[in-house]
């Protein structure tokens, strides 16, 4: 086999097109999060399901505010 | 003037940049560009253009696919590189530095290679005892459909598993990225006189296999 010949083989690893369309889609979704900024994901949640969101941003002040107490709590009691 | 001068410049890289991006996004292979049309679009891409980064993934892509396949053990490997490889090429453009007689595919297949090599260290190819490698989950998508070229492409991975990692690299770059001896020496570290010298008995021992391997009547005589 010359040098050209392999360079030919070389061809059989040419990704199928189901296989490139996988990159494809795992690489744009990840670039578009790494794109899109924590505030815009909320705005969009809101406007796509506005009474999730408000109850996802309810649960999430409800922890956020009996967290630290419940810490306190936790280390004191150990 | 300057800024006329520059206005077709810039809208000729604009529609290149589009139809990479559009040629990317419904999976077409982007037609190949020169160095200078790459160096524009790594200016464009580093200052946030999408379009410009969607066109070079494009022109990557699938070389960096083969260029890997042949190290690894599977086609999903193959593909969890690719995607890992072409993550970081994208995501650190800013730390490219164009370099005399260096093509930016060195770079992008260099980065690539050390994504493969991390990969390879962690799980090595198997040989089955029969000399073969285990078949894999995406056996049925050869990308070549037919059986000539599936069984060269079986014999191509036989022989590629049987070389020593150092020697797999050195022709995987070659003929999967298409670099010649002085990139290869610079992406691995080695003398342009060295790898040339690696290549020539690489293509020997990978010749010999394939034809012993997809021509096994003819390999008894």
């Amino acid at each position: 086999m010359n040098e050209e010949d392999l360079g030919a083989a070389w061809t059989a690893f040419q990704p199928a097109a189901i296989q490139r369309r996988r990159i494809d889609a795992r690489v744009f979704a990840w670039l578009e999060a790494r794109d899109t900024s924590l505030a815009s994901e909320w705005l969009q949640l809101f406007r796509i399901e506005p009474f999730s969101a408000a109850g996802l941003a309810a649960a999430s002040a409800i922890s956020i505010a009996t967290a630290p107490p419940l810490v306190w709590l936790a280390g004191a009691l150990i | 003037m300057i800024a006329a001068a520059t206005q077709p410049s810039s809208a000729a890289s604009l529609l290149v940049s589009l139809f990479a991006a559009l040629s990317a996004h419904f999976g077409d292979r982007a037609e190949p560009l020169d160095e200078e049309a790459i160096a524009r679009l790594v200016e464009h891409a580093r200052t946030g253009d999408a379009g410009a980064r969607h066109a070079l993934y494009a022109q990557y892509v699938e070389r960096v696919y083969r260029t890997v396949r042949g190290m690894l053990r599977s086609d999903a490997d193959a593909e969890d590189v690719t995607q890992d490889a072409m993550l970081a090429v994208l995501t650190s453009l800013h730390t490219y530095t164009a370099r005399s007689g260096v093509r930016f595919a060195a770079w992008v297949t260099t980065i690539a290679v050390n994504t493969a090599r991390r990969r390879f260290r962690r799980r090595r190819p198997e040989l089955t005892a029969t000399g073969e490698l285990p078949e894999t989950a995406v056996e049925g998508t050869d990308p070549a459909g037919d059986l000539d070229r599936a069984r060269l492409r079986r014999a191509l991975l036989v022989a590629l598993a049987e070389l020593p990692e150092r020697e797999r690299t050195i022709v995987s770059l070659r003929y999967g990225a298409d670099l010649n001896a002085s990139e290869i020496g610079s992406a691995i570290g080695a003398e342009p006189a060295t790898v040339r010298k690696i290549l020539e008995r690489a293509r020997m021992r990978l010749g010999e296999r394939i034809e012993a391997l997809s021509n096994p009547k003819g390999a008894t005589r």
